[in-house]
C-alpha cells in the first residue's frame, strides 16, 4: 500500500494533533444542563441503578473517544490517497492459456474429487482477481480446436463466470495456435505475458511449441496442474462382417495400460445390451492387448466396451471417457452390377448369378448400351462388358468396369483406356500375380486360348496375368478401377474351368471392397468431414442430415450440433464434431432416400489424449517459464480508494450521531 | 443565576399578581357550590348545624337511658316514672359546630412551575373553608413548611372568608418540606380535634405518611389531598432528555444523569409506587387520601373526591 497524497511524515503530525485536539476536548468537563425538580429523593432512588453501571459509562465515554480517534485515522488515511501496490505498478496484458484436452479430465494431485480443468480454473481465477485496474486479460482454450473463453478484459466479474463454463475437450490440445494466438492478442500490448495453465500431458508437437514460447521474447510461464498418471484406456474397438460369412461378425477390443503400475482390469463386451464377451487382462506399465471376439451373430448391430475394476467397481481408470468404446457392425448393401453381353456367354451370367446374396445384377443387350437407353448403366457399380465379336459403346460409364477382349476390332474406336500392345495368337498365361486379390485362389495354368492381345501399360497399372511377360490381363486404378482382360472368355476354355467363377467373385468383391470404406466409429472432439456413402447412407439427392447423439453436445459445421440437429451436406459430405461418445444416429432428411438412417459409432481411442503423463517433465523450462505460486488477490479492482475511506468515515459519524441519541456513546 | 435559582426568585415572598387573581369573582361564585360535611361529629362548644351522638340540649328526642345519681332531675321522663315507675333519663341530640383544619403545604416542592401545585392547593383549601364557614363550622388555616409556619385561627361565620383569603395571600412560602413537623405543630395548636385536611403534594419520603398518623393519634380525623402535577408524575411527556444536572428545589446536591426514555419511565413507575405505598398506608390507618391532578378543576375536584371520601353531601 502506498500513499499518492499526503505522505506518511505529513500524516502523522496531522493524525496527532488531531488527536490531542479530540483528547483535550473529551477531557473537558462537559457542562451539563441543570433542570430543577421538586422531588430529587425520588430521582436518586431512580438513579441509582445507573450508578453501578458506572464503569460501562466510563467505557462508552472511551468507546466514543475511540470512535472519534479511529474517524479521525480515516480522514488521515484519506488525505494520504492510499493505492494498493497493483495499482501503482506498470499496467500488464495477461494471456491465460487453459489447456482443456482430455487428460484434464483426469484426477488431481492430492485432491479427491477434483480434476486437474479445476485446478487450472482456480489458478486462472485467481490471476484475473489479482489484476489491477490498468491490467487487462484475454483466456483461451486450447483443446482440439481453439477458442477464446473471454476477450481481453479487466473486469473480473465478467470473466470469472466464463471460467466456470469451461469443461474438459476429447483429444489433444492444439498448444502451437493457442500460443500463436495469444502472443498476438497481448504481444503489442503494455506489459504482455503468457501464463500457460497444463498437466502436461501433450503431444510433442504442443510441447515444442511451449519450448519455442517460453524461448520468445513475451514472458511465457507455465502452471502445472497435473495428477497421477494412472490410467486405462480402450484405444480401439471396431466390428467387421467376415468377408465371407456376411452373417457374422468378428470385434477388435485393444486395450492399453497407460499408467506405471501393472493393472487387471476386466473387458466387458455388450452387444444390443447383451453381454457377449468378458475377459480379465493383466496388464504390464505401456502395455496393450488386444481381444477379438470371432464369429458373432451379424444380427446384433450395436458393440460396447467397458473397463471395468476386478471387483465390479465402476470407478474410472484415470479418465472416464476412455474406459467406454463403441463400434457399428457395417450393414450389408448389394452392389449393382450390369452385364452388357450378347447372350452367349451364360458362364459369365451364372458365375454373377451365384453371388446374389451381395449382387444385384442385370443385363442388358450391347446396342442398348451403345444407345445409353438404359438407366441401370449409369447407376451402377460395376458393368461387365462381355460383347463378343459385337461393338462396345463409344464412351464407359462412370462405373467400375471390367472388359473382355476390348481390343478385338482392329477399325474400332475402342474405348479402353489401356492401350493395346500386340495381337498375340493362341497366347499362354505364363505369370499371375497370385497375391493380388482378383487372382486369390485361382490357378491360371494351361488355360487355352484361341487369340489375345497383350496391353501397353504406364505407371501405376497393375499387370494381373502375363503371356510371356507381355500383360494380358491388367487393372488400371483411377477414380473408377478398371480391369481388361486381352482375350474373348469364348475364345478360351476358361470358363470351364473353376478359375472363372473364382475370378468374377474376386472381380465383384475387390471392387466392393474399393467402395468407400464403411466408417465404424469415428474420434471424438475434432471437426470431421464424413461422406454419406462412408457410413452406408446413399448419398443422392440428400442435401440435409439429422443427427442424433447420445447426448446434446454435438457440434457441427453448422450450429451448434445439438442431439437432432440438421447439417446440410455438400456432395455427399458433411462436418460433424462429437464431444460425447456413443451412438449417433445420421437420418436422410431428404433426398430418394429421404427417412433412412444410419448408425455411428463415436470414441476416444486416441492413445495421445490417455496418456497422462506429464510430458513437460523432460522439458527443462527455464527458471522464469515456471510460473510462481497464484497472487493474492487485488483488494480494491478500482479506485480511488479514498472515496470508500470518506464513506467509512460518514458510516461512522452516522452511527455515532445515531448512538448518540439513544446514549449507546456519550 | 439558574433557572431554578430564577424561578425560586421570582416566587419568594407573598402577593403578586398570580396570588391576586387566586381568589376573584368567579372563584367565589364556584365556592356556592360547594357543602362540607364532616364524617364525624365532634364536639363543639359552639351551636352549629351538626347533630352530634353525644346527648346534649339539643330539641330532637333521640333515646332514653338509665337514672343515675346527679343527673338533672329536668331530664326525667315523668310519663314512663308514672305508668312504669322506671326512673329513664330523655336523652336529646345536640346541635354542634365542626372544628376544620385546612394545612396547605406552602414548601418549594409545591411552587415549582410558578406555583401551580400551591395555587391549586390555596383554591381547594379556600373552597373548603368557604363550604366550612357557610355551614357555620370553625375553620382555621395553616400555612406551613419546614422553614415557615403560619397560622389563621378558627374563625367562624360566612363573612370570614376574606379573611381567609387575606391570610392565604400573604402566607409565607418556601422551604424544604417536612409534613411530620407540620402536622405535629398543627396537632399541637389544635385544642380541639376535628377534620384536619392537610394540602400537600407529600414529597417527603420518610414524613408523608408518620405525620398524617400523628393527626390520627391526636383525635383529629386527618384527610391527605395530595397535590400532583401530571408532568412531575410521569416525566415521559415532558421533553426532558439528555444528560443534565437535577437539582432539588428544596436543595440538595446536584446530581448528574442522563435522561433516557427509560429512565424517565423508570421515575414515573418510581412515582407511580410512591404514592400507591401513601394511599397504602393512608388507608391502613383510616386516612382517607385523595389524589388531585391540578389539570383538574378545583371545584370538580373538590365535589368528586370529597364526595367519594364522604366529607360532602
Amino acid at each position: 500500500m502506498s500513499f499518492a497524497g499526503l505522505s506518511l511524515a505529513q500524516l502523522w503530525p496531522l493524525f496527532a494533533a488531531g488527536g490531542g485536539a479530540i483528547t483535550v476536548l473529551y477531557l473537558l468537563r462537559m457542562r451539563r444542563r441543570q433542570v430543577v425538580v421538586p422531588f430529587a429523593a425520588l430521582w436518586e432512588r431512580v438513579t441509582r441503578e445507573s450508578e453501578s453501571r458506572r464503569l460501562w459509562r466510563r467505557l462508552r465515554r472511551l468507546l466514543s473517544w475511540l470512535l472519534q480517534m479511529l474517524v479521525l485515522a480515516l480522514v488521515c488515511l484519506a488525505l494520504g490517497d492510499p493505492r494498493p501496490e497493483v495499482w501503482l505498478r506498470d499496467p500488464i496484458s495477461l494471456a491465460i492459456v487453459i489447456d482443456t484436452s482430455a487428460s484434464m479430465a483426469g484426477p488431481a494431485a492430492d485432491e479427491p474429487d477434483t480434476t486437474r480443468l479445476d485446478l487450472a480454473r482456480r489458478r486462472a481465477e485467481q490471476e484475473i482477481l489479482a489484476l489491477g485496474p490498468a491490467d487487462r486479460a484475454v483466456v483461451l482454450e486450447a483443446s482440439e480446436e481453439l477458442g477464446v473463453v473471454a476477450p481481453l478484459s479487466s473486469d473480473p466479474a465478467s470473466v470469472v463466470p466464463r471460467l466456470q463454463r469451461l469443461t474438459p475437450r476429447f483429444g489433444e490440445a492444439d498448444l502451437p495456435r493457442a500460443l500463436a494466438l495469444a502472443s498476438h492478442a497481448v504481444g503489442e500490448r503494455p506489459g504482455p505475458r503468457i501464463l500457460v495453465l497444463t498437466d502436461g500431458a501433450l503431444d510433442p508437437g504442443a510441447v515444442d511449441a511451449l519450448r519455442a514460447c517460453t524461448e520468445g521474447p513475451i514472458p511465457c510461464e507455465v502452471a502445472r496442474v497435473g495428477g497421477p498418471a494412472e490410467n486405462v484406456a480402450i484405444t480401439a474397438f471396431a466390428a467387421r462382417r467376415y468377408p465371407y460369412a456376411r452373417d457374422q461378425i468378428e470385434v477388435l477390443t485393444e486395450v492399453r495400460n497407460l499408467g506405471d503400475t501393472p493393472v487387471k482390469v476386466v473387458l466387458e463386451i455388450e452387444a444390443d445390451d447383451a453381454a457377449v464377451g468378458k475377459r480379465t487382462l493383466h496388464l504390464p506399465p505401456g502395455e496393450s492387448k488386444r481381444e477379438v471376439l470371432a464369429q458373432l451373430d451379424a444380427a446384433r448391430s450395436r458393440f460396447v466396451a467397458r473397463l471395468r475394476h476386478e471387483d465390479g467397481s465402476d470407478a474410472p481408470f484415470g479418465l472416464p471417457h476412455d474406459d467406454e468404446a463403441h463400434a457399428v457392425v457395417p450393414p450389408l448393401s448389394p452392389l449393382d452390377v450390369v452385364l452388357v453381353t450378347d447372350g452367349t456367354n451364360l458362364f459369365l451370367e451364372a458365375a454373377l448369378l451365384v453371388l446374389d446374396d451381395h449382387v444385384r445384377l442385370t443385363g442388358i443387350s450391347p446396342q442398348e448400351a451403345r444407345e445409353g437407353r438404359r438407366p441401370e448403366l449409369a447407376e451402377a457399380d460395376v458393368v461387365f462388358f462381355d460383347v463378343g465379336s459385337d461393338v462396345l459403346p463409344s464412351t464407359l460409364p462412370d462405373a467400375h468396369v471390367v472388359m473382355f477382349d476390348p481390343w478385338r476390332h482392329q477399325d474400332q474406336a475402342a474405348p479402353c483406356p489401356i492401350a493395346k500392345k500386340a495381337d498375340v495368337e493362341r497366347p499362354f498365361l505364363t505369370e499371375q500375380d497370385r497375391d493380388h486379390p482378383v487372382l486369390d485362389h485361382v490357378v491360371l495354368k494351361d488355360v487355352n486360348l484361341a487369340r489375345g492381345t497383350t496391353f501397353d501399360v504406364i505407371p501405376g497399372d497393375e499387370i494381373l496375368v502375363r503371356t510371356l511377360g507381355d500383360p494380358i490381363a491388367v487393372l488400371r486404378e483411377g477414380e473408377h478401377a478398371l480391369v481388361a482382360f486381352g482375350f474373348d472368355p469364348r475364345q478360351s476354355d476358361l470358363p470351364m474351368r473353376t478359375a472363372f467363377p473364382m475370378v468374377v467373385d474376386n472381380l465383384v468383391r475387390y471392387f466392393e471392397q474399393r467402395e468407400a470404406g464403411f466408417v465404424a466409429s469415428v474420434p471424438l472432439g475434432a471437426h470431421r468431414e464424413l461422406a454419406l456413402a462412408d457410413l452406408g447412407l446413399a448419398p443422392e439427392g440428400v442435401t440435409r442430415v439429422t443427427v442424433r447423439g447420445p447426448g446434446p453436445a454435438t457440434d457441427g459445421a453448422s450450429g451448434d450440433g445439438s442431439a437432432g440437429s440438421e447439417f446440410p451436406v455438400e456432395r455427399g459430405r458433411f462436418r460433424l464434431r462429437a464431444l460425447v461418445p456413443g451412438f449417433y444416429t445420421i437420418t436422410a432428411v431428404d433426398g430418394p432416400l429421404a427417412g433412412s438412417s444410419v448408425e455411428l459409432a463415436v470414441n476416444q481411442a486416441s492413445v495421445h489424449a490417455s496418456d497422462l503423463h506429464d510430458a513437460l517433465q523432460a522439458l527443462e523450462l527455464p527458471e522464469a517459464a515456471v510460473a510462481d505460486a497464484p497472487p493474492e488477490p487485488t483488494p480494491l479492482p478500482q479506485g480511488p480508494l479514498w472515496t470508500l475511506v470518506m464513506l467509512v468515515v460518514a458510516s461512522l459519524v452516522a452511527l455515532e450521531w445515531a448512538s448518540y441519541h439513544r446514549r449507546v456513546t456519550v | 443565576m439558574g433557572w431554578a435559582d430564577r424561578l425560586l426568585a421570582r416566587n419568594e415572598g407573598t402577593g403578586g399578581p398570580a396570588e391576586a387573581e387566586l381568589f376573584d369573582e368567579a372563584f367565589l361564585a364556584r365556592l356556592e357550590l360547594l357543602q362540607v360535611i364532616a364524617r364525624r361529629l365532634f364536639r363543639g362548644r359552639q351551636r352549629a348545624e351538626r347533630k352530634t351522638r353525644k346527648v346534649g340540649s339539643g330539641l330532637e328526642f333521640a333515646d332514653h337511658r338509665e337514672y343515675s345519681p346527679g343527673d338533672d332531675i329536668r331530664y326525667l321522663d315523668w310519663t314512663v316514672w308514672i305508668r312504669l315507675h322506671h326512673a329513664l333519663i330523655r336523652l336529646f341530640e345536640e346541635d354542634e359546630d365542626l372544628p376544620i383544619r385546612i394545612v396547605i403545604d406552602v414548601s418549594d416542592s409545591m411552587r415549582t412551575k410558578d406555583g401551580a401545585k400551591l395555587r391549586y392547593a390555596m383554591q381547594v383549601g379556600a373552597a373548603l373553608a368557604y363550604v366550612g364557614l357557610a355551614n357555620l363550622d370553625r375553620v382555621g388555616i395553616t400555612c406551613a413548611s419546614g422553614k415557615h409556619h403560619g397560622t389563621l385561627p378558627a374563625v367562624r361565620g360566612k363573612g370570614r372568608i376574606f379573611r381567609v383569603f387575606e391570610f392565604l395571600r400573604s402566607a409565607p412560602r418556601g422551604g424544604p418540606t417536612d409534613i411530620r413537623a407540620m402536622c405535629t405543630r398543627v396537632a399541637a395548636e389544635s385544642r380541639q380535634p376535628g377534620l384536619t385536611v392537610v394540602l400537600s403534594d407529600f414529597y417527603d419520603l420518610e414524613g408523608a405518611f408518620e405525620g398524617l398518623n400523628m393527626l390520627r393519634f391526636r383525635k383529629h380525623e386527618p384527610v391527605a389531598v395530595q397535590v400532583l402535577d401530571p408532568l412531575e408524575a410521569d416525566p415521559t411527556a415532558s421533553g426532558l432528555r439528555g444528560d443534565v444536572r437535577l437539582v432539588d428545589v428544596e436543595g440538595g446536591s446536584a446530581r448528574d444523569v442522563t435522561l433516557s426514555p427509560r429512565a424517565l419511565k423508570a421515575y414515573a413507575e418510581a412515582h407511580q409506587r410512591f404514592c400507591e405505598h401513601l394511599e397504602q398506608s393512608c388507608r391502613s390507618r383510616g386516612i382517607y387520601l385523595a389524589r388531585a391532578p391540578i389539570d383538574v378543576p378545583f371545584d370538580d375536584m373538590v365535589l368528586r373526591l370529597f364526595r367519594q371520601g364522604g366529607i360532602l353531601r
